[in-house]
């Protein structure tokens, strides 16, 4: 595939959306809405397809593990692959939307998930017991800050101490929130500095290749 | 060369996270087992969050996005139980149900059967209904947010939408006078900020994991969030809606388990100074 | 023809992109510096670490996707990845890159395989052992990776990208194995646990300026430095906006809404 159909057409289609997408932001709201509208079902259709694709890929690798019969693995794989068939024919055959389909999906899937999440709880404890000691000035403060936001989320507490509501407040709206906005608009400048090197072609990752080379200096 | 023994510091320094693990499971299971009744007061955000939708006027249309996944389930799906009771509890108010995320309408059907809505005598497709998962996140957001009959056509269980008489006058996000949002993505609560508020002004309620609070703040006070309320308030919003459920319960977990987590810290610095001072190495 | 309150939002996007391109082209003859990063500097100690104790290095780019607004963070992680890869392989170490999205595996793939090949052990590399799909799930990600950390404990986890829930899972189970850990991410929701479980840090934009860092490439240095200009105009509008709300006039703030 010759360079102009590998690099030069997906950066030319990236910088072409882009500017449409701008414009209809920007300065023509009314005239671009169709198109952009359009645009957006499009990003939509390949996001749904994305999640297909990913499904081709498991079985894809999974089943390779399977046939070569990868140490320590492939018990797994196979597991994997029969519950995926399992999922994909309750959910074409009875519908996404069934009470078959419900029932596996609360039973294996979401219970999992939920198990899981919550075990965050308990790597939290261990955590919050080893860090915060006040072992020099900054974890002094952490320590105090991480008590009382402590104090103040547990409800009882709050009801008793309501100073630790007040505490609280501050602590969110004053020095909380001045760090998390510094944090958003250096995230927002990266953002948009990744935004113009895809648009200018000099931002190749998304087409499986390294940014170009310039050393400097 | 025989190893120091080890001093009661150090062993109040380096609990075997076994020990820490077991302490918090009792801390977990002895409040849902035997409700305490903490008292639970009421927050300012959550005060807040109720009474936006009670001056919601007669006539309004609010779009809720049933967003998070089955992890988020036990922390969220409270909170949205009772504001959903809250809504239908008022008279003339339709709401449209849309997920980004793909377990959202399975959790959405979870939530229903638990708020068991037959008891408002709402109807489906009249008074509430669910447009599906919708891929994309913010595209998702920006394309429902300029017309939801171009974004899509059926209902999560592929009905075509011109049957439903909610849907009648309602396409775009002007014909929202409410955006809700329940969802454990970052991605999902900050985008609906860019793609709804900024270019629509609607009104947005958002309901997040407790972790995730702290950065969701600063558009709370910037205005563009009414209120950034966490899943673990839950039992406050039940409270206020005289609908007492899982929330409430979990109240009194909360307030044990961070008991428990403040006396391991004052354990742990009572240790590593007893330590320090004692001539021991940290 | 030009929406209004979105002017000076256009102005200030406009102006930040000159300021980008101008600083990259600059940074082709003349690249900038940047202060020390504790954490990518311990990089090659991590490593060696790993090569003394014959374990290998964790890497993951966490829950990162291309097609996302998370994609800078995913991309930042890849930068390093090359170089931490490149330092494995110098070293005779086995680096495991961690996959969540199926897109990035043949990238990950190519940009290993390019790193390998600069440190001259392009033969040592082996795809299908060092660059693993897990799943596209979030947890049975996470699951896949603490299995990982439990199996073949290496001595040293890498985590720069954008990273959700399983952070913290993450962050304590490769610490109970005994792992040296470097953490970065932008995802200001995370960054806590990190700070509290990790040896090394990086913050929110760090983790860009890691990718500059580690190759010295001018178009990402450069870059870096557009931003960080970018910053200061944000502070001088911070500090301009302060003071003439408290001397009681909305000037600045009216110039904002156009």
């Amino acid at each position: 595939m010759s360079i102009i159909m590998k690099k030069s057409v997906p950066i030319a289609l990236v910088f072409i959306t882009a500017v449409i997408f701008l414009l209809e932001y920007f300065v023509l709201p009314t005239e671009l809405k169709s198109t952009v509208t359009m645009l957006q079902n499009w990003g939509i259709i390949l996001t749904a397809f994305t999640l297909g694709f990913g499904a081709v890929n498991m079985i894809m690798f999974h089943g390779k593990q399977v046939s070569r019969r990868a140490k320590g693995q492939w018990p797994y794989s196979l597991w994997l692959l029969i519950i995926l068939v399992l999922f994909t024919l309750v959910g074409v055959i009875m519908g996404a939307t069934s009470t078959q389909y419900s029932w596996l999906y609360s039973s294996s899937y979401f219970a999992l998930s939920a198990t899981v999440y919550s075990s965050l709880g308990f790597y939290m404890t261990s955590g919050i017991y080893r860090a915060l000691r006040a072992k020099n000035a900054e974890s002094a403060l952490l320590l105090i800050v991480g008590v009382i936001v402590l104090a103040r989320n547990a409800p009882a507490l709050a009801a008793q101490f309501p100073i630790l509501v007040n505490m609280d407040s501050w602590l969110s709206s004053v020095p909380t929130t001045s760090a998390q906005r510094g944090i958003m608009i250096g995230a927002a400048l990266g953002a948009i500095a990744l935004g113009l090197r895809t648009m200018i072609g000099r931002e190749t990752g998304f087409l499986g290749q390294t940014t170009e080379g310039e050393k400097g200096g | 060369m025989t190893a120091k023994p080890k001093t009661i510091w150090d062993r109040l320094e380096d609990i075997p996270r076994e020990i820490l693990y077991g302490l918090l499971l009792v801390c977990i299971i002895v409040p849902m087992l035997f409700p305490i009744g903490f008292p639970v007061p009421i927050s300012v955000e959550v005060k807040r969050w109720y009474d936006t939708i009670e001056a919601l006027p007669a006539g309004s249309v609010v779009m809720v996005d049933f967003g998070y996944s089955g992890g988020g389930e036990p922390e969220l799906a409270p909170f949205a139980v009772a504001t959903y009771a809250q809504l239908f509890r008022k008279a003339d108010i339709k709401v449209v149900t849309m997920s980004t995320s793909n377990e959202g309408p399975l959790l959405w059907e979870k939530a229903m059967t638990e708020l068991n809505i037959a008891r408002f005598g709402k109807e489906y497709g009249k008074d509430y209904i669910h447009i599906g998962y919708i891929a994309g996140v913010e595209t998702a957001m920006a394309a429902v947010g300029k017309s939801i009959s171009a974004t899509t056509t059926t209902d999560y269980k592929g009905t075509p939408l011109s049957k439903y008489s909610i849907m009648q006058g309602v396409d775009s996000a002007e014909d929202f006078a409410l955006l809700i949002v329940y969802t454990t993505g970052g991605d999902q609560s900050e985008g609906w900020v860019r793609q709804w508020y900024t270019s629509y002004k609607t009104p947005y309620l958002s309901c997040v994991l407790a972790m995730m609070v702290p950065t969701m703040l600063p558009y709370q006070k910037a205005g563009q969030i009414v209120s950034v309320v966490s899943g673990a308030q839950a039992g406050q919003i039940e409270i206020l809606v005289k609908a007492p459920g899982r929330g409430v319960k979990s109240a009194d977990v909360i307030t044990v388990t961070h008991l428990l987590c403040i006396a391991l810290v004052v354990v742990g610095n009572i240790a590593y100074f007893g330590k320090k001072f004692s001539g021991g190495k940290s | 023809m030009l929406v209004a309150g979105r002017i000076f939002a256009l102005g200030m996007l406009i102006a930040i992109c000159v300021l980008i391109i101008v600083c990259m082209e600059l940074a082709k003859k003349n690249l900038p510096t940047f202060r020390k990063i504790a954490g990518l500097d311990a990089l090659p100690e991590m490593i060696g670490r790993a090569a003394e104790m014959g374990k290998p290095v964790h890497y993951t780019t966490g829950l990162g996707e291309l097609n996302t607004n998370v994609a800078s963070q995913l991309v930042a992680g890849l930068s390093v990845l090359s170089y931490v890869s490149e330092l494995c392989a110098k070293l005779g170490v086995r680096v495991i890159y961690t996959v969540y999205q199926s897109q990035v595996m043949p990238i990950a793939t190519e940009l290993m395989k390019e790193a390998y090949t600069r440190a001259g052990k392009a033969d040592e590399f082996n795809a299908d052992d060092q660059v693993r799909y897990m799943s596209g799930e979030q947890f049975a990600y996470a699951s896949a990776v603490q299995g990982i950390a439990e199996r073949e404990r290496p001595a040293a986890n890498i985590m720069i990208g954008p990273f959700y829930a399983e952070s913290m899972l993450f962050a304590e189970t490769f610490y109970r194995i005994g792992s040296i850990q470097l953490a970065g991410t932008a995802r200001g929701y995370q960054i806590p646990f990190f700070a509290v479980v990790c040896d090394y840090l990086l913050i929110a934009e760090e983790i860009y300026a890691a990718g500059a860092y580690v190759s010295k490439d001018a178009v990402l240095t450069g870059s870096i430095r557009g931003q960080d200009v970018g910053k200061f105009i944000a502070l001088i509008l911070i500090l301009v906006g302060v003071i003439l709300t408290l001397a009681g006039s909305n000037a600045l703030i009216d110039v904002m809404k156009l």
